[in-house]
């Protein structure tokens, strides 16, 4: 390695992402050695038993050596690499020689295009702490322009705006198109049955997806699944929800909360033969993290907390999800989970229990539908109603269908009872 | 068209409206038999009586108070505080009554008050200042500020005309200074903003007497560097497109208050370019401004805290060199 006596390195260390987690896997670098790397920039990324996250580098400089290879699980705090902040030893690769982005993500071609060492408009005075203003930026960005190929006019040889778009005029000069293709396209036609359909994404699945795969086969295969459903009248709890500004979400959390208390069994666990009933309800709530998948947070006790304070959980750990923040004490010690994907009207689905726990109830759409509704005096008469259909999957093995069903009908009423 | 003093403007208003409306009257401290502090209303009680130009006492409260009355009632109040620093006695009638009259009864308080502001003549700290701000941050109330003789009356037309209690910030400094060809009779200038001169490389943003110093500031050239020069007008409401316009064409942006810097409206201004024209920066926003300190007045200390063409203009040229 090329470091020298007077650098100093610095280790990167496999970080603590929370009280429970003691290991991690290294699942990729984004540096090589003699790579220069700022303080804060993501240096690799790792992956616990259910949170991908990524390290920032702890100080700037260049990477001396990577101790950890891809794919090696590791204990908190084992180092991972070093880095050199001597400012000495920098390899001449296209990397050290890049701008870095402001906003450290990719900054276009700029970032996957190796300068053409015959570039003769390479400005002498430019390095690597060249920033950009915004507008600078979006030029580039429209014009597919790599900015360290701009020659900056302004203060300390600054980029201006004036600068890139003196670039876009002049690139074109350089390079005239040889043929440019007619915009015209023929109507398409349906593809023959026989030929293979042409693959939009063709590649290994990510690593949620494959993480995601695993769970729900184990469950599958290891539980006795059952499904059952029950119809429920929501109209007490759209209008207790409205009142209160929260989602549907928070009330039917709610009861089933109050019908775990009644029904003890819905809130276990069972691992082989051990079977473990808990006290507190640590409520998962599934979130969809889009076409990335699904990721399951948990809140901690929740038996304690009123609608509106499950509102406000369930709001706090969705956004934490989907921007990425939770950490994996978030995930983890659930022992009853609620899955909402009734935003798209779908109605009903057979929910895969989130092991080790016996039962995952699934709340789909709320859909008025005409209904016999019976009066105080016994007359029966067709109104319209908010009906949803609550399904529970559950483990023929911890618990009988019975149980289920007169867990079904607590929920039911609790949610019909509303106030 | 007549030329007119930007003082002429408003008094050619303000006249045009009490002959055309009956509902039209005036209130104020002085404005009658003496014509008003700085003459606007000269000879107007000889044409319309003491009923429809009243001579008040020295209670801004009192003035503001009876002509929302007036207002709710079906009339149309104008009103002058004699300085706009004197605002501050009348401030709970303008921003607690007026302001929310609406809200809080549905009544609509189709009242304007004159308020005559601004330094640059010895006046010192309760003579000079321009609170322009205190009322945009009050909601029901709107501002307006102009800075050509075709805008002082335009502006003081559509004032009258509109439901609203709205703050007509007229400056003293460009009562005789400024002067300009003035359509007769009614007409409304829209509460809008107006390139007051286009450019491409760099927008100024000003208002009321900052507009004439910054036109001076940029009239050298400043280097060959095309300058906009963006007078807003009206600053609620606050002309959002035009000002966002400006910016995604010229890149480079002043803004120039004469007020206190610390909230005032040039900080609005400076907000929402960061919010909603942030793509379009080719620099920091700059802004020249008033000090948060009172007007001196020591001549040479007041020239030294309020914005002049030469700090203007170093601001243009150090944004342009960014």
């Amino acid at each position: 390695m090329s470091s020298s006596p007077t650098d100093v390195l610095v280790d990167v260390t496999m970080p603590q992402m929370g009280v429970s987690v003691a290991e991690g896997t290294v699942v990729g670098w984004r540096v090589e050695p003699g790579d220069r790397i700022e303080a804060e920039a993501t240096i690799a990324e790792i992956s616990t038993d259910k949170i991908d996250t990524e390290v920032p580098s702890p100080t700037s400089g260049v990477v001396a050596e990577i101790l950890v290879p891809i794919g090696e699980t590791v204990e908190v705090g084992t180092v991972l690499a070093r880095i050199a902040t001597g400012g000495n030893g920098v390899r001449q690769s296209p990397a050290a020689d890049k701008p870095q982005p402001l906003d450290g993500g990719d900054a276009g071609p700029a970032a996957t295009e190796t300068p053409s060492p015959t570039s003769p408009q390479r400005p002498a005075a430019t390095n690597g702490d060249r920033r950009y203003s915004p507008v600078v930026q979006r030029i580039a960005a429209e014009h597919g322009i790599d900015l360290s190929q701009v020659p900056g006019t302004g203060r300390g040889g600054r980029v201006r705006k004036q600068d890139v778009l003196a670039f876009v005029e002049a690139a074109p000069a350089e390079e005239p198109p040889l043929h440019t293709e007619s915009p015209y396209r023929p109507e398409p036609v349906a593809p023959a049955a026989a030929v293979a359909p042409a693959p939009v994404v063709d590649g290994g699945l990510s690593r949620m997806r494959r993480q995601i795969g695993q769970h729900m086969k184990r469950s599958l295969d290891t539980a006795a699944t059952c499904t059952t459903w029950i119809e429920v009248d929501m109209a007490r709890v759209q209008s207790a929800r409205t009142r209160l500004g929260v989602t549907a979400l928070a009330f039917v959390s709610r009861a089933c909360i109050d019908a775990i208390r009644e029904h003890p069994a819905m809130n276990a666990w069972l691992e082989g033969d051990r079977y473990t009933r808990h006290a507190d309800v640590n409520l998962g709530i599934a979130v969809s993290l889009g076409d990335d998948g699904l990721i399951v947070p948990v809140i901690p006790r929740a038996h304690e907390l009123s609608v509106e304070g499950l509102a406000a959980r369930i709001k706090d750990i969705a956004g934490r999800a989907r921007s990425r923040q939770l950490t994996p004490d978030d995930v983890q010690g659930g022992t009853f989970t609620i899955t909402n994907p009734g935003q798209y009207g779908s109605i009903m689905a057979t929910p895969i229990i989130n092991q080790p726990q016996v039962a995952i109830l699934d709340f789909e759409a709320v859909i008025k539908r005409a209904v016999v509704v019976t009066d105080a005096d016994g007359n029966d008469s067709i109104a319209i109603r908010p009906m949803t259909i609550l399904g529970l999957s559950w483990d023929h093995r911890a618990l009988d269908g019975a149980v289920a069903a007169r867990f079904l009908a607590s929920v039911k009423r609790n949610l019909e009872s509303v106030s | 068209m007549p030329t007119l003093t930007y003082l002429q403007a408003i008094s050619s208003a303000l006249r045009d409206e009490l002959r055309a409306d009956d509902r039209v009257l005036l209130m104020g401290e002085d404005i009658g038999v003496f014509g008003g502090a700085f003459k606007v209303t000269d000879g107007f009680v000889d044409e319309f009586g003491t009923d429809r130009v009243m001579d008040t006492p020295l209670a801004e409260s009192g003035i503001i108070g009876t002509a929302i009355g007036a207002a709710v009632v079906g009339m149309r109040p104008v009103c002058e505080m004699q300085f706009s620093d004197f605002i501050s006695c009348g401030f709970d009638q303008l921003v607690n009554v007026a302001g929310k009259m609406h809200y809080r009864q549905g009544l609509a308080v189709p009242l304007v008050v004159r308020l005559p502001s601004g330094g640059g003549f010895s006046g010192g700290p309760f003579h000079s200042q321009n609170p322009e701000a205190w009322f945009m941050h009050s909601p029901g109330i709107k501002v307006v500020a102009p800075s050509t003789a075709e805008d002082a009356k335009g502006l003081l037309h559509a004032a009258i005309h509109d439901p609203n209690p709205v703050c007509y910030m007229e400056h003293k400094h460009l009562y005789r200074r400024v002067k300009g060809e003035v359509p007769s009779g009614v007409f409304e200038t829209p509460f809008t903003a107006r390139v007051a001169q286009p450019g491409s490389d760099l927008v100024v943003i000003a208002y009321g007497a900052m507009v004439p110093v910054a036109l001076e500031a940029v009239s050298d050239g400043l280097d060959g560097a095309s300058v906009e020069v963006l007078d807003l007008r009206s600053l609620v409401p606050l002309d959002e497109e035009a000002i966002l316009d400006s910016v995604e064409r010229c890149s480079k942006v002043v803004i120039v208050d004469e007020a206190n810097a610390t909230c005032a409206a040039g900080a609005q201004v400076a907000a929402l370019i960061a919010e909603k024209g942030f793509e379009s920066l080719d620099g920091p926003v700059v802004r020249v401004a008033t000090p948060d300190v009172p007007i001196p007045f020591s001549p040479p200390l007041e020239q030294a805290v309020l914005p002049g063409v030469d700090r203007v203009r170093e601001a243009c040229r150090e944004l342009l060199a960014y």
